[in-house]
Formats: C-alpha cells, sequence, structure tokens
C-alpha cells in the first residue's frame, strides 16, 4: 500500500444505505485520512446516525462502495462514543470497571491492559477519580469516562454520535478540549455527529452535510456554506470564510459567532 | 441446633445439597437478571415452567410408561422456561412492545394456563400447589449432580466472558458498537436462564428458585461498588442465607425453602441501610 493509501482510513464511494428495502443515504462519497476532523452534521432525522451506523458496520454496506484501512476491518480498532449511556442507575460502577469494559473485544495482557486504563484516564483528565463511584460524576465527566471508555481500546478512528448533547458550555468545552488534544497528540482521527453547525465550524477541518437523502462531504470551508445549509435547515444562515480556516457562522437573526476550523 | 442439623444429614443430605447448590447456581444467573433489570422476568419464566410440568402430568398419561415421569416433568419444564426466556429476550432486542408488557403477559398466561390444564387431573391441582409453595424435599443424588455441574459451567462461563457479560447488562448499545454480536448473546442468556431455571423449579418449586434468583443479586446490587463484585457477592449470600435457613428450618420445623427465602428478603433491610449509609 502506498504512503497515500495508507493514510486513507476510510473511503466510501457511491455508498447507499437504509434498513430493509428502505434507502436513507444515497451515493455518499468521502475520504477520511488519517487525523482528521470529521463533522457529520444536518437536521435530526435526515441519515446523520444512519452513516455512522454504516462506519461500525452495523447496517449492511458492499465493500465495494465502503471501503475501510486494515486496522479498522476488525471493530476492535474503532473507539465509539455514545449520545448517552443507558446504563441503569441503580447499577454500581466504578470509573475503573466503567472505561476498562472498553477493552472488551482487545486482547492484552495485564501490564498492557494497566498502561491503556490510566493514560485513557489521563487524557481525559479523571485520572484522579479512577475509584470514584461513576453515579458520583457530574454530567461532564461522565462524557469523559465515556470518551476514556473508547480510548483504553487505543482506536484508530474514533466515532462520537452527538457526545456534547445536554451538556452545559463549561463541560462541552472541557470534552472538546480532550478531543482535541488527543488529535493534536496522537493524530487520532474523528467522526463526530452534531446537529450544532457551530461546533462543526469550530472544530472540524472536513464535515459531511447530511440531507434530502444526501451527503455533501468535503473540507469544512467548501461543505458549511451558507446555500447549503439554508438547503439542508430552512433558516437563513450566512458563513463567512476568511484566511486561516476561519469560518464565521451566522444563524438566523442571531450576531456572528466565530469558529476557527484548524 | 448444629448437633440437630448433623443427625438429620443421613437423611437429607441431598435435599440440602442440592437446595445450595440450586441458591448459588441461581443467585450467579440471577445477577444478570437483576443488572438488566427484568426481574420480573425471573418470575415469568418460573411460571411458564410450572406450566410445562404441569402439561406433563397431563401427557404423562397419553405416554404411558414409554417415557420416565421424572424425565418428562424436567423436559417440558426446561422447555418452557426456555421458550418464555427466548420469547421475552426477542421482544425486548425488537421492541415492538416494551419488555415489561411481553413478560406480564408470560406470566399471566402461564399462570391461567396451569392451573386450567390440570383442573380436572386427580392430583393436578395439588402439584401444581405444591411446586408454587416450593419443597426442596425429595432431591435426590443426580440432582445434586446436575446442579453442581450446571453450577461449574456457569462459573467458568462467567468467569471467561465476565468483561463482556457486564459490557452487556450495563450498556447494550455500546456493546453492539464494540462488535459484540448481541442478539446471538441475548439468545444464550435466555436459554440458560431457562435451562437453569427450568431445572431448579422442578426440584424446589417456584418460590425458592424465584427467591434465590433475585433476592441474593439485590442483596449484592446493594452492598457492592462494582458489577463485577456482584458475581461474587450473590452466589456468596445465596448460600450463606441457604445453609443457615436449613439449620434453622431443622431446629424449629419450619418449610427450609421457605425459611430461605425469608432470610434472603430479611437480609435485604441491612443491605438497603448499607447502601444509604455509604450515600451510593
Amino acid at each position: 500500500m502506498s504512503e497515500v493509501e495508507d493514510d486513507v482510513m476510510l473511503r466510501a464511494t457511491g455508498l447507499s444505505l437504509g434498513y430493509g428495502r428502505r434507502t436513507i443515504i444515497a451515493d455518499v462519497n468521502m475520504e477520511v485520512r488519517r487525523g482528521q476532523r470529521w463533522f457529520i452534521v444536518g437536521p435530526n432525522g435526515q441519515g446523520k446516525s444512519t452513516l455512522l451506523r454504516g462506519v461500525l458496520r452495523l447496517l449492511p454496506a458492499p465493500a465495494a462502495q465502503l471501503w475501510r484501512h486494515p486496522q479498522l476491518m476488525r471493530p476492535d480498532r474503532i473507539g465509539f462514543v455514545p449520545q448517552r449511556c443507558d446504563l441503569n442507575p441503580t447499577l454500581p460502577t466504578t470509573v475503573r470497571e466503567f472505561v476498562m469494559l472498553g477493552l472488551v473485544g482487545r486482547r492484552a495482557d495485564r501490564a498492557a491492559r494497566d498502561r491503556r486504563f490510566a493514560e485513557a484516564l489521563r487524557q481525559v483528565d479523571l485520572i484522579d477519580r479512577i475509584d470514584a463511584n461513576y453515579w458520583s460524576l457530574s454530567g461532564g465527566q461522565r462524557q469523559r469516562a465515556l470518551l476514556a471508555r473508547a480510548m483504553v481500546r487505543e482506536p484508530a478512528v474514533l466515532l462520537l454520535d452527538e457526545p456534547a448533547s445536554g451538556l452545559d458550555l463549561t463541560a462541552e468545552d472541557a470534552l472538546m478540549r480532550s478531543l482535541l488534544d488527543l488529535n493534536h497528540t496522537t493524530g487520532l482521527t474523528w467522526l463526530f455527529v452534531s446537529h450544532n453547525v457551530e461546533l462543526a465550524a469550530r472544530y472540524a477541518t472536513h464535515a459531511a452535510l447530511v440531507f434530502d437523502g444526501a451527503v455533501h462531504a468535503g473540507p469544512v470551508g467548501d461543505v458549511l456554506r451558507s446555500d447549503l445549509l439554508e438547503s439542508a435547515y430552512g433558516v437563513p444562515i450566512s458563513v463567512a470564510q476568511e484566511s486561516e480556516g476561519v469560518v464565521n457562522v451566522h444563524i438566523g437573526r442571531s450576531g456572528p459567532r466565530e469558529g476557527a476550523t484548524q | 441446633m448444629i448437633s440437630e442439623f448433623f443427625d438429620s444429614w443421613s437423611l437429607f443430605a441431598d435435599s440440602y445439597l442440592a437446595g445450595w447448590l440450586v441458591a448459588a447456581l441461581l443467585a450467579l444467573v440471577g445477577v444478570i437478571v437483576v443488572a438488566r433489570d427484568q426481574i420480573f422476568l425471573g418470575a415469568a419464566v418460573a411460571q411458564a415452567s410450572t406450566l410445562g410440568i404441569a402439561i406433563a402430568m397431563i401427557a404423562g398419561a397419553w405416554v404411558g410408561e414409554s417415557i420416565d415421569e421424572h424425565t418428562l416433568a424436567g423436559g417440558m419444564a426446561v422447555l418452557f422456561a426456555v421458550a418464555a426466556a427466548v420469547v421475552t429476550a426477542y421482544h425486548r432486542d425488537n421492541a415492538k412492545e416494551s419488555h415489561e408488557a411481553t413478560t406480564g403477559w408470560v406470566f399471566l398466561a402461564a399462570s391461567a394456563l396451569a392451573i386450567l390444564v390440570v383442573t380436572h387431573s386427580p392430583h393436578g391441582l395439588d402439584e401444581v400447589q405444591h411446586l408454587l409453595a416450593s419443597s426442596i424435599i425429595g432431591a435426590t443424588r443426580s440432582d445434586v449432580w446436575l446442579f453442581a455441574s450446571l453450577g461449574v459451567l456457569t462459573t467458568v462461563g462467567v468467569g471467561v466472558t465476565h468483561r463482556t457479560l457486564r459490557l452487556l447488562v450495563m450498556d447494550t448499545q455500546t456493546a453492539a458498537a464494540m462488535g459484540v454480536r448481541v442478539g446471538w448473546w441475548s439468545l444464550v442468556i435466555a436459554v440458560w436462564l431457562g435451562l437453569t431455571l427450568g431445572l431448579s423449579l422442578r426440584s424446589s418449586g417456584m418460590l425458592y428458585s424465584f427467591g434465590c434468583l433475585v433476592l441474593p443479586a439485590l442483596v449484592a446490587k446493594s452492598t457492592c461498588r462494582t458489577v463485577g463484585a456482584m458475581f461474587f457477592v450473590a452466589p456468596v449470600v445465596a448460600l450463606l442465607a441457604a445453609v443457615i435457613a436449613f439449620v434453622l428450618a431443622n431446629h424449629y420445623d419450619w418449610p427450609p425453602a421457605q425459611a430461605a427465602v425469608a432470610l434472603m428478603a430479611l437480609l435485604m433491610i441491612p443491605a438497603w441501610a448499607w447502601r444509604r449509609w455509604r450515600g451510593a
């Protein structure tokens, strides 16, 4: 495999995904490379999570339409952070037990497991809460514990399904900083599903806008365009692209907000 | 009190051993049931198993001597228990109806049919009442070996797959995303629950089986800090409670199954108090 090809983690070519005979999204063309930060955005119910499920191999996709890097052929190199954890709140668990569950399906000796565990908790800044009751954590800390559970797998690609949904601004900021640090220090590739265009403008290098059964994918400046966003969301949205990858998103009548994409 | 118990050993050894092994086995399986918040499922599966035994009583008259009565009852108990567990598991994973609704339907249908089926059988109603009330007296040496084998198999299975099992019972969605075959696992768990509960019910009755399935796991849930620890604590609680209850039952001439369930239920009170005190 060439150096360039080795850099490609995922390539969709004319990909169609759906449930049974019902196609939800069709003709998806996108190429995800190592270290890129992808945001999958779009209105609710348009197929963002369907695209994620396709990548996770939870939906059937012909090999000719969806190529995955050999590292991703097994699910053990894919990290997944759900929107929320459906944990039964009456179940007792600690941060240690919760995060260690991320090692399911990964073969490693005890020393390697302990190293990954400590590293994952350090990465999300929960190292001092190792033996804390999971339920004593704040909402933001729980989301970071979810992130640690994904990171303990040492994933090649991290898939995030609206992990910032329901978090206050402080918790959202802490989560996004953790993710950005991971991207900068380890070159971790993200696929981040979100309905929040402003968040995408601030943190994405690339975006996939899903609406009307189609996916518009590419560098964030090419996708987060006012014409596409207005078609998708049906509200006035202005986007101003500036130098150094800075994108300004202006939704409706609210004031302009700035997001840096690099 | 203890010496009296040992005096009775030669007469009731198989019953005591079978009762203790059933308690530990079901407590281990019960951790999965309790962790998935499917407590009522245990009652429904046990009731379906009772229906299987009731049908076996009627079928016994038709098949005559060709099949041993004991074997037929055991087989039907397991068959109905497995079927009920699989039906409810299928409905959990393909949620057209709530899990509680399906479980409730299984429980009520099995309860009513078990009585209707044996209404005109000479001793049928007595037999079903006896099953529901529970008695461990009458267990045989083969029951002891059977439950010992199931206990070893279950312990080894839980030990080998403990991490996957914990993820499954705690967070099914993420388990699926991590490549765990959730549907296959649900089927295996349902079959194993039906098998262990069906066989236990035939030997020890519904009250004892259902009690051992849920109460030790509930005590463990209130006293442990992790789900992993529950898999150790629940069988130990069940075994200790059953040993103490059988000794007390022998001394005071109480029915041992009811004494054990009552003791396990009483243990819930300090367990809840402990949890509240810890602030967990």
